[in-house]
């Protein structure tokens, strides 16, 4: 635990892309070149204006899609970081496969980056262009092989499932595509249709939750059989290659949060950055805070941490709150535990399995009322 | 102010005829009201009633006008509700009044709650003042108006003014024949005291604050009084009138209407219809009260959180002082715990009343289906009366059942009388008369059991005539049917507060409808929940709700935490809503969902 200390990891957001998943709800602008480069200073300002010294373990660069900048914005982006990534013990960047080239794989290399995450989504070619997705499966094995050529070989692969149309062949498919490029690590998501995406908008509704389920049991019986353990609801990982940033957010750790729509955690306090490109290029340093109490901090530590398999250690959780789990949630959590949906083994709490992917209705119990 | 310069008066009128309009132009006009205070429906104050563009409460506003004659005249205005369910409130705003103005909408005529608001209002030997209404509409047709309320009521109409309640047309007039029509209440000042309690409410700070028609003697500040029925004596803290704001007056004399406060605590003290008088100079005799309207309908209320119980008892206890309509006693079910049975006037009163006590005294409700009153005859002779269907005794000690049966009173043109009919019959109607009450117009009566009708029929009644049917009903008497108790099944296990009296021959339609209505309202849970419909123990009907198999947030990563504890959070607010009963969590709407009538599966 890392509290009152420094945070330890950073998520940079580039909020640019060079087309529209239909999926999509995350910060994002179609890319211009100008606004970028006034992006960069902006965010440049609010390095300066935040960074006093950070001790960075993790450092992960998302988006919108990074690689739509430039390759010499991308090299200006990644200079501005430099001096804080020396010693990072991973350095992750998001990848748009048909934004990579030879290029911007050589300029991430010589700043260090040390692990990839390309969205594949799905193999189907069809199927991507379903979604709003510019490039094909082949785009995706010629980016793996741009990077491990330049020695990046920590990949993680995205891939979706219950999208419009798919079917159990289709995802069968697509896994054994992505295994065949032999990614470190993979994650996979349910389409989620927000409103505010252009499958919201179309009313696309994703598949019916029986098949949604079926899938979503078939991923987890082939993934372990490929030597890739599911240790968060939606992440599979080789042995050792679990994402370290993303065990930040699990472990309900602080970290900083640069650019317009990125998010942040410090000293008790969540910050939003502004979601509008504009307002942040108006103010770089602007942050809506939000207050955590104590309450807020302990269901959101469950609610995060019984994502993963090895759930919470309850020792951890006594230190942080100076109290056990039990007594912060009295008896919703006894009747949890009585009911055989949490369990506790070897100090630490976890969802049990049969009720792993009903992880919402348990946590719901545990709310507040 | 000399009596004869105060005037009394209500409006009455069929639903949406424009009442609460024509009272908001009258307040306007009167100069009551400061236009920056003005809000559509101004009398409407609660909240509820805004929203849903009814009038449930009547409500006293005391105006002053300057009429042609020179003199200023005072006017205590009584606005009340036009619902079938609220005819009640009517008949306690008429006792407060020497006259009433009668709004008919011109362009749909008189309607069945014109004829009975206006038979109220002669019984009460009230001045009634005609005033045809929506004459600025396309489709306005005053003069066939005025003959039918001619024609048809027997009121003379050759002054009265035809009006556009909304622009304000001729309002004026409506203004200048109150003064001239309705007469001045009459009564000593200095008699003893007899004042009407027409209505009460509760305030946190004063207690019970009593709304008063004082028809002899005086009452002031400092007074000591006595409630005649229940004996209670207080010294009177604050008299007042309301304009429509509360404005505090030294005294209320004989023809005034306003309110009191006393540090009333005990809400029992104060019963609407009662009589206030003097304890030192008290009346031989109270008022003549009025009819008290015994509720048709029941229904059980539970808190959603048991923990509740005591809060809502002390919620009806309040609320029963602003509406003495409603009727309650404890009552226990298995599946839902401690509450009560309800009785109220129809389904639109307990809305009105679940969704008041939810909203003024923060409670979350669970709200079982209506049921009226049922005579299970026992084999030994004797009779229970059953206002709740899960208390029905078993079939082998009954010997027949009668249900309550109104006569429907169904005003409706020529071209829908096929519909209408239709619609009777298909609720067990029996047929009784239609007159030609003028050209192209009929009134259809028809005796129903009121069962029927209690929950969607008014809905249908519009829709099957496009809005041109009007229904007003009474009791008439109760009839031996077929009737049994249907019982549904949840995961195995009866749940009482969804039992369901049906006729038998309606029973499978019923139970297969109300099973496929529960399956789509009640949330997956999981595991599989069977849903069974069973009469005497025989399951008739059956269907299953599927296992929820998959419910979690696909992306949780920092940026995420606030809105997906949002989402859970709402979640959460929908079970608020729920209540576990035994293994499964059923949502409000359940309850109610017995009485879908919709005969066929949806």
């Amino acid at each position: 635990m890392n509290q009152n200390k420094k945070p330890q990891a950073l998520y940079v957001h580039v909020p640019f892309c060079r087309s529209i998943c239909f999926y999509c709800d995350f910060c994002h602008r179609f890319y211009q070149e100008k606004e970028a480069d006034a992006w960069l200073q902006a965010l440049q300002k609010e390095i300066l204006h935040y960074f006093v010294n950070p001790e960075l373990r993790t450092v992960y660069i998302g988006g919108g899609t990074p690689t739509a900048l430039s390759a010499a914005q991308l090299d200006s982006l990644l200079r501005l970081l430099d001096p804080y990534t020396k010693n990072v013990r991973e350095y992750t960047i998001e990848i748009n496969p048909e934004t990579l080239d030879e290029n911007k794989a050589s300029i991430l290399a010589e700043h260090g980056i040390s692990r990839a995450s390309i969205g594949l989504q799905t193999a189907d070619d069809k199927l991507l262009r379903k979604i709003g997705r510019h490039h094909t499966s082949a785009d995706v094995a010629e980016a793996v092989r741009l990077l491990k050529d330049h020695g990046i070989d920590n990949i993680s692969l995205d891939l979706m499932y219950s999208l419009p149309d798919q079917n159990m062949a289709s995802l069968r498919e697509s896994i054994r595509f992505a295994l065949s490029l032999q990614p470190k690590h993979l994650s996979l998501y349910s389409l989620t249709v927000e409103e505010n995406t252009v499958f919201g908008r179309k009313g696309i509704t994703p598949l019916d939750e029986d098949t949604e389920a079926d899938m979503y049991e078939e991923i987890c019986r082939i993934l372990p059989q490929a030597g890739y353990r599911q240790y968060e609801i939606s992440n599979f990982a080789l042995p050792g290659y679990e994402s370290l940033h993303n065990l930040v957010y699990w472990h309900y750790e602080d970290f900083y949060g640069l650019s317009a729509g990125a998010s942040g955690m410090e000293d008790h306090c969540r910050y939003d950055k502004p979601s509008n490109l504009s307002e942040y290029l108006n103010d770089p340093l602007k942050r809506d805070v939000i207050p955590l109490s104590k309450e807020d901090e302990m269901f959101e530590t469950v609610m995060m941490g019984l994502r993963l398999k090895d759930g919470i250690f309850l020792q951890d959780f006594q230190n942080r709150f100076g109290m056990s789990f039990s007594q912060a949630f009295g008896a919703p959590a006894e009747k949890l535990l009585d009911e055989g949906k949490l369990q506790i083994t070897d100090g630490k709490l976890k969802c049990a399995d049969a009720y792993y992917h009903l992880l919402n209705s348990v946590l719901s119990d545990l709310l507040p009322v | 102010m000399d009596q004869k310069y105060i005037r009394n008066f209500c409006i009455i009128a069929h639903i949406d005829h424009g009442k609460s309009t024509l009272a908001d132009r009258i307040l306007e006009m009167t100069d009551t009201v400061k236009e920056r205070d003005m809000k559509t429906q101004l009398l409407d104050d609660m909240d509820l009633e805004r929203e849903r563009g009814i009038t449930i409460k009547l409500n006293a506003v005391q105006l002053s006008y300057h009429a042609k004659d020179g003199h200023e005249y005072l006017f205590n205005l009584i606005d009340t509700p036009g619902h079938v369910d609220f005819s009640y409130e009517v008949s306690r705003s008429l006792a407060a009044c020497e006259g009433a103005i009668l709004v008919v909408d011109s362009t749909q005529g008189v309607q069945a709650q014109t004829l009975a608001n206006t038979y109220l209002a002669l019984d009460n030997d009230l001045e009634i003042i005609p005033v045809i209404n929506k004459v600025d509409m396309n489709n306005s047709q005053p003069d066939v108006t005025i003959r039918e309320i001619e024609d048809i009521i027997g009121l003379d109409c050759s002054e009265a003014p035809l009006i556009s309640a909304r622009t304000g047309l001729n309002v004026d007039q409506v203004l200048e024949q109150v003064v001239t029509h309705i007469p001045a209440p009459q009564g000593d000042k200095n008699a003893p005291l007899q004042a009407l309690v027409f209505d009460s409410f509760y305030d946190p700070y004063r207690g019970v604050i009593a709304l008063v028609r004082v028809r002899e003697g005086s009452l002031k500040v400092g007074d000591r009084i006595r409630f005649m029925a229940t004996g209670a004596e207080y010294e009177v803290l604050e008299t007042g009138i309301r304009n429509p704001r509360e404005v505090r007056v030294d005294g209320l004399s004989a023809g005034d209407v306003g309110w009191f406060a006393a540090s009333i605590k005990s809400i029992k003290h104060v019963r609407v219809g009662d009589t206030v008088t003097s304890v030192s100079k008290p009346a031989s005799e109270p008022l003549a009260g009025y009819r008290r309207m015994n509720p048709m309908v029941y229904c059980g209320l539970y808190p959603s959180d048991a923990a509740r119980y005591e809060d809502l008892h002390d919620a009806l206890d309040k609320l029963q002082l602003n509406d003495a309509s409603l009727q309650y006693e404890p009552e226990t079910s298995q599946a839902l715990g401690f509450g009560f049975r309800c009785g109220v006037l129809g389904l639109l009163h307990m809305d009105v009343i679940q969704e008041r006590l939810e909203r003024e005294y923060n409670l979350d409700l669970i709200c079982t289906a209506p049921s009226v009153i049922y005579h299970v005859y026992l084999s030994d002779g004797s009779m229970m009366a059953i206002d709740n269907p899960a208390k029905m005794p078993d079939a082998s000690r009954i010997d027949h059942v009668e249900e309550p049966y109104v006569k429907a009173s169904i005003m409706v043109p020529d071209s829908y009388i096929g519909a209408v009919m239709d619609l009777c019959q298909n609720k067990r109607g029996i047929y009784q008369n239609m007159e030609v009450i003028d050209a192209g117009r009929n009134m259809i009566i028809y005796e129903l059991p009121l069962s029927e009708i209690i929950y969607d029929f008014f809905d249908r009644l519009k829709s099957c005539s496009k809005g041109y049917a009007s229904l007003d009903y009474e009791l008439v008497g109760y009839r031996k049917e077929d009737l049994v108790r249907m019982d549904i099944l949840l995961n195995g296990e009866q749940v009482d507060a969804l039992s369901v009296i049906v006729h038998r021959s309606n029973a499978y339609k019923r139970g297969s409808g109300i099973t496929i209505r529960l399956k789509e309202l009640i949330p997956k849970q999981q595991f599989e929940i069977p849903v069974q419909a069973a009469v005497g123990g025989k399951v008739i009907a059956r269907t299953n709700i599927k296992s929820l198999r998959k419910n979690v947030l696909a992306k949780c990563y920092g940026g995420d935490i606030s809105r997906k504890k949002k989402l859970l959070e709402k979640q959460k607010e929908g079970k608020k809503r729920m209540k576990e009963v035994g293994s499964v969590v059923i949502p409000q709407e359940a309850f109610m969902s017995v009485l879908s009538r919709e005969d066929e599966p949806k």
